[in-house]
């Protein structure tokens, strides 16, 4: 079965959610500065030679591929892989990509099935007795420390919620559309926004004690 | 604290405690360094790991087929703790086979597939890689980045 091609079908699948900015808060940007930005824009003008355009894909979608790593627990080196990973195969396809508006999704399916395989093959090490790879907490993602000193009352909260609500709504918090969070879950949109409404209302829960 | 609010929160807790290293977007960003145009691809169809009993010594293959344009197939096996490559073209055709990868200088590894198509690579670092064949054709495949 090729990888990309059921990638990119399911990808198309996908419903077409909303666009809200994602990664770092960005304050209002005015409608012209989101249309410029708008993922399709980007990949069709990266299509064009446009290295500024695909710079700013990349600095649109990092933080949400790396992400997606981290909810499979890899570790900082093989979160870095897969997400280099990621970017090397869109540019290997990107002149065939049919349609542009769908290349988020295809991302997100891509760092999802990297991550999967990545994490299948730590487990298969591990099995074989070769030792898993630096297995001390600065390595383990579980362990991330959300709080430290700059312990805020939304960090605290957020690292009591359980493990699938933390990976999900950091998720949602960094996915460029509704559509992309979707396809990063593997889970059917209408299921993603259950999941999402019941993890928003135990971290509303949390800090209203 | 409204919805946006909370989000702009969480997002801020997830940088705070787990930024994205800046060799992570740096590496995002020069992968368009390596777009080629003029180059078919063959994109990864079959990729089989071998089975960890059998790993631990080094000597089970991993299989990797590719499904290039018009038919054409890329079978490769790595083999050995210094991944050793060995393929085949199918159809059958000669080929000049260069590696791209990431850690090694263009041009640095290459290989001839003979009338049978067959080819061997005695040792590939590890890291992404992708194979370039120049076909007697004057067309050139290149196969899907896959992480050794």
């Amino acid at each position: 079965m090729v990888e990309e091609g059921v990638a990119a079908r399911e990808g198309a699948a996908g419903g077409r959610g909303g666009v809200r900015e994602g990664g770092v808060a960005r304050g209002r940007a005015g409608a012209r500065a989101a249309e410029r930005d708008e993922t399709a824009g980007l990949v069709v003008r990266a299509r064009e030679g446009d290295g500024g355009a695909w710079a700013r894909l990349v600095e649109r979608y990092t933080s949400f591929l790396w992400a997606i790593a981290r909810s499979y627990e890899l570790n900082d080196a093989d979160a870095a892989d897969v997400v280099q990973t990621t970017w090397m195969r869109l540019v290997e396809r990107i002149d065939a990509i049919e349609e542009p508006a769908a290349t988020g999704r295809w991302l997100a399916v891509t760092a999802r099935r990297e991550s999967a395989r990545t994490a299948r093959r730590r487990g298969r090490e591990a099995v074989g007795g070769v030792p898993p790879a630096a297995a001390d907490a600065s390595a383990a993602p579980e362990r991330i420390v959300l709080a430290r000193e700059r312990l805020d009352r939304v960090a605290a909260a957020i690292e009591a919620l359980p493990r699938r609500c933390r990976a999900l709504l950091r998720l949602y918090a960094l996915a460029p559309s509704h559509a992309d969070l979707a396809a990063a879950m593997e889970m059917p949109a209408g299921s993603v926004t259950s999941a999402r409404r019941r993890c928003m209302g135990r971290l509303e829960r949390r800090l209203a004690r | 604290m409204t919805e946006d609010d909370l989000l702009a929160r969480i997002r801020a807790a997830f940088h705070d405690a787990d930024p994205v290293p800046d060799g992570v977007l740096a590496s995002g960003r020069s992968a368009f360094s390596w777009r080629t145009r003029d180059a078919g691809l063959a994109e990864l169809a079959r990729d089989e790991e071998p089975r960890a009993a059998r790993s631990v010594r080094g000597t089970a293959a991993r299989a990797l087929t590719f499904a290039g344009p018009g038919g054409l197939t890329v079978e490769i096996e790595v083999a050995g703790r210094g991944r050793e490559i060995t393929g085949r073209l199918v159809p059958a055709t000669s080929a000049r086979v260069t590696v791209r990868h990431l850690g090694t200088a263009p041009g640095e590894l290459t290989a001839y597939a003979d009338g049978s198509g067959q080819f061997a690579l005695p040792s590939v670092p590890e890291g992404l890689f992708s194979l370039v064949f120049d076909l007697p054709d004057a067309t050139s495949v290149v196969t899907s980045w896959v992480r050794l």
